[in-house]
């Protein structure tokens, strides 16, 4: 399946989110299965298809690392399990040292810390996003499964903050 | 004024729209385009949600029951949707509560089950029945045929608790349009009657769960974009709270009381919440104890921490749709705690803003469901309003080392699919076990498991040859299916996710067999006359698109699908519910493909017209460009 083509957009990373979401919402509008109750079963199944596959490429677009795996692999870049683990030794070391402090900071319940890493940690992944809207401009798909990998790390640190930030909360 | 009416056996079926809640129900529909509550014979809406089970069969609901409760504290089960789809085992089952538990025998689902009157069991599900159908005679008394019902649930409510509230509304004899999020019910209902744009929070503090959700109105689409919240918070905790400080205040030990005193007592707790609400000092009285002076205050003191855990939800959920508190529009508070003062402060706070709240908390939730009923049902404006709902919490499956791998992230559009691929860890392995789990959690342990089933039959392989290609649905109630399936020999196994602790589909048949005097019979009929009504609808709906879409039509195809209607409206006429049902599939086999090309159209259409708007937005601001450039004339 071709998000974007789906959605009627080219294929870049760098995408317009704000115009996207009303394309979003304006594709809903057609297929929504409130508007087939009472047409016939092959009418709703066939609106139902198509609203999944119009929200699953919506889910996909507009989800910076889903983003990339989708264009890697429209580029024949290999994704998944095993391509997964590409990023660099010093950024697994740097991360590892990260979820370290992020554990200790939980551990003396020091939010202020938490917050603090979480922010350092956001503004990794907006600079990793600039890179890779860059190389999937220059065409570099195949350079980029590394800058992906380090997104998802990012990705799994700031759930863990959101998790702890609940749980000291609580 | 309903003596007068005369009673009409061919009335129309009315759709209703139902808030099933914790402390109260309602019941509510569309008249001369304006929702409505249903009043019962002493013009009381709120129906509470407690039902008395006696001894001798008798099942009292509503507000007799909610009288009588402080004397049959073991007998009479309030705020059951507590206890949906929750397992007897799970720790807030056994949180403080007068009732006595009847434990499963081993092999039989691990289910909540109340005892009493004595001897008799009931299921949360069966609990719940009994309020919906009472809340279903109130509606029939006023509007003599009751068609199908909207029943709105917290949006933090997982999938086991949708289930729980589905089977409860069958076993009442209600048809399900739709299960609705409160939060977006009451945004409906606002909506609608205030033809508002923009972004809103809906901030609903009802007796037992807290939500909080964040919308984008926009021409008649309500798109979630974010919700969040805590399914085990609400008033009922400021009550316990309160009751905690006055047995506390009397020198009794919270933990070690009778249930009759710790109802008493939380009874009693209620109304010095409410009356706290207009008075800065009130004293709480339990029979047989002298007075304890609980001021303002120090109320507030005590309900301080469970504010905070909204607030941080509230957080959560801004952070989750990528909005900043300047972004939202307006708050809408829903929910009978949100009449507290220092409820509706901290919201203000929160959000830098003054809360809505024009329509009656306590009603705007079944409002919006009796509108959105209206819609589904097919008399109101249907082209123009549509809810773009999501899922509450993320989807996923365990991979090694007891970690989650999430498929579907929480907040993604329903209805919707995700896939993902596995491999196997270990030669000539030949079972895949998946679990699917609940939550956002990293941990499979910190999460909630909804399923577990292997996919057998593998032919033994070397480690990570096999490829297991996991696929979920969630349809536009929320609700999940999950298919397995090994690409390179093709087997597969779906299942579809239902509570492990609740009741599966043949016990709720044989419940509701038993619930209609002539069981068979009665089911036969039930269900030809909705096939009939489907007929109908189908045939019109068929018919019409043929008109529309008529250049769409293949050569042959138009007679092929008139023939198949034909075919169709003879059943309709005869008396076989299961032909009816046969020729529907004859005229989706024949319609099939032309409903394929029309919803091509449809979609060539939406992505057009969207093109076409964004061209004339950027061509009137050219104009304006040029005017402010002209030379004066």
């Amino acid at each position: 399946m071709d998000p974007f083509a789906t959605l009627g957009i080219p294929r870049t990373y760098a995408v317009d989110l704000v115009a996207l979401e009303k394309t979003h919402r304006e594709l809903s509008r057609a297929l929504h299965p409130d508007r087939y109750v009472d047409a016939g079963a092959s009418a709703r199944r066939a609106a139902l298809t198509k609203a999944v596959e119009v929200n699953e490429a919506w889910r996909i677009v507009r989800d910076p690392i889903r983003r990339a795996d989708a264009l890697l692999e429209l580029g024949g870049v290999p994704t998944g399990e095993e391509a997964r683990n590409t990023a660099s030794p010093e950024f697994l070391m740097e991360m590892l040292e990260q979820r370290e402090a992020l554990a200790e900071a939980k551990q003396a319940r020091d939010l202020a810390a938490i917050r603090r890493m979480a922010a350092a940690v956001e503004a990794q992944s907006a600079g990793a996003e600039r890179a890779l809207g860059e190389g999937f401009a220059r065409g570099q798909a195949a350079e980029l499964a590394g800058k992906v990998a380090e997104l998802r790390f990012y990705r799994r640190f700031l759930d863990e903050v959101s998790a702890i930030e609940d749980e000291l909360a609580a | 004024m309903a003596l007068f009416e005369i009673f009409d056996p061919k009335a129309p079926p009315r759709p209703i729209g139902i808030d099933l809640g914790t402390t109260n129900s309602l019941v509510a529909y569309v008249q001369n385009e304006r929702p409505t509550v249903i009043v019962d014979c002493d013009l009381e809406a709120l129906v509470p949600s407690v039902v008395l089970y006696e001894k001798g069969g008798a099942v009292t609901v509503g507000r007799r029951a909610a009288m009588l409760a402080p004397e049959h504290p073991r007998d009479a089960i309030v705020s059951v949707k507590r206890f949906m789809g929750r397992g007897a085992d799970d720790p807030e089952t056994l949180r403080l509560g007068p009732y006595e538990f009847v434990s499963a025998t081993p092999g039989e689902p691990n289910t909540v089950r109340f005892k009493v009157a004595g001897d008799r069991v009931v299921t949360p599900v069966e609990v719940s029945a009994d309020i919906l159908r009472t809340l279903k005679a109130q509606a029939e008394d006023e509007l003599r045929n009751v068609g199908g019902a909207v029943i709105t649930v917290p949006a933090y409510f997982d999938d086991a608790q949708r289930q729980a509230t589905k089977d409860a509304a069958r076993l009442a004899g209600l048809e399900v349009l739709r299960l609705l999020n409160e939060p977006t019910a009451a945004a409906l209902a606002y909506g609608l009657e205030k033809k508002q744009n923009g972004t809103f929070a809906v901030y609903d503090l009802g007796g037992g769960t807290f939500d909080v959700t964040l919308l984008v109105l926009d021409d008649g689409v309500f798109q979630v974009r974010s919700t969040g919240g805590d399914s085990q918070l609400g008033g009922d905790d400021m009550d316990r709270a309160i009751a905690h400080e006055l047995l506390a205040a009397l020198g009794f030990d919270p933990a070690r009381q009778t249930p009759q005193l710790v109802r008493l007592v939380l009874d009693e707790a209620r109304k010095v919440k409410h009356a706290l609400t207009t008075q800065d000092e009130v004293e709480g009285v339990v029979p047989g104890h002298t007075a304890v002076k609980i001021t303002r205050a120090r109320f507030e003191e005590l309900i301080a921490p469970l504010l905070e855990r909204t607030g941080v939800a509230c957080r959560r959920a801004l952070k989750d749709a990528s909005l900043k508190v300047g972004d939202i529009d307006g708050v809408i508070l829903v929910g009978g705690a949100t009449r507290v003062p220092a409820v509706r402060r901290y919201v203000a706070k929160l959000f830098e803003k003054e809360p809505l709240a024009d329509i009656d908390p306590d009603q705007v939730v079944a409002l919006g469901a009796a509108v959105q009923a209206d819609l589904l049902a097919g008399e109101g404006q249907r082209d123009e309003v549509l809810l773009l709902d999501v899922i509450p919490l993320s989807l996923g499956i365990e991979v090694g080392g007891g970690v989650v791998d999430k498929i579907l992230p929480r907040n993604s559009t329903i209805p919707s699919r995700a896939r993902a691929t596995y491999t196997t860890q270990e030669d000539r392995q030949t079972g895949f076990e998946v679990h699917v789990l609940q939550g956002e959690r990293e941990m499979v342990a910190h999460n909630r498991s909804l399923a577990r089933f292997t996919l057998k039959g593998i032919p033994p392989m070397p480690a990570g040859m096999a490829r297991l290609e996991v696929t979920f649905d969630v349809d536009a109630d929320g609700l999940l299916g999950v298919h397995a399936k090994e690409l390179t020999t093709g087997i597969e196994q779906t299942v579809s996710v239902k509570p492990s602790y609740g009741l599966d589909d043949a016990a709720v048949e044989q419940m509701l067999l038993d619930a209609l005097d002539h069981g068979e019979d009665d089911l036969e009929r039930r269900r030809l006359a909705e096939n009939r009504v489907d007929a109908h609808r189908i045939l019109a709906a068929t018919r019409k698109a043929l008109v529309a879409d008529a250049d769409l039509l293949e050569s042959g195809e138009h007679a092929r699908i008139e023939q198949a209607c034909a075919a169709l409206e003879e059943a309709a006429r005869g008396e076989s519910a299961s032909l009816v049902h046969a020729r529907f599939e004859g005229v989706d086999e024949a319609t099939k493909a032309f409903a394929g090309r029309r919803m091509n159209r449809a979609i060539a259409r939406a992505i057009e017209g969207h093109r076409v708007d964004a061209v004339e937005k950027s061509v009137e601001h050219a104009k304006g460009v040029e005017e402010a450039h002209a030379p004066p004339r």
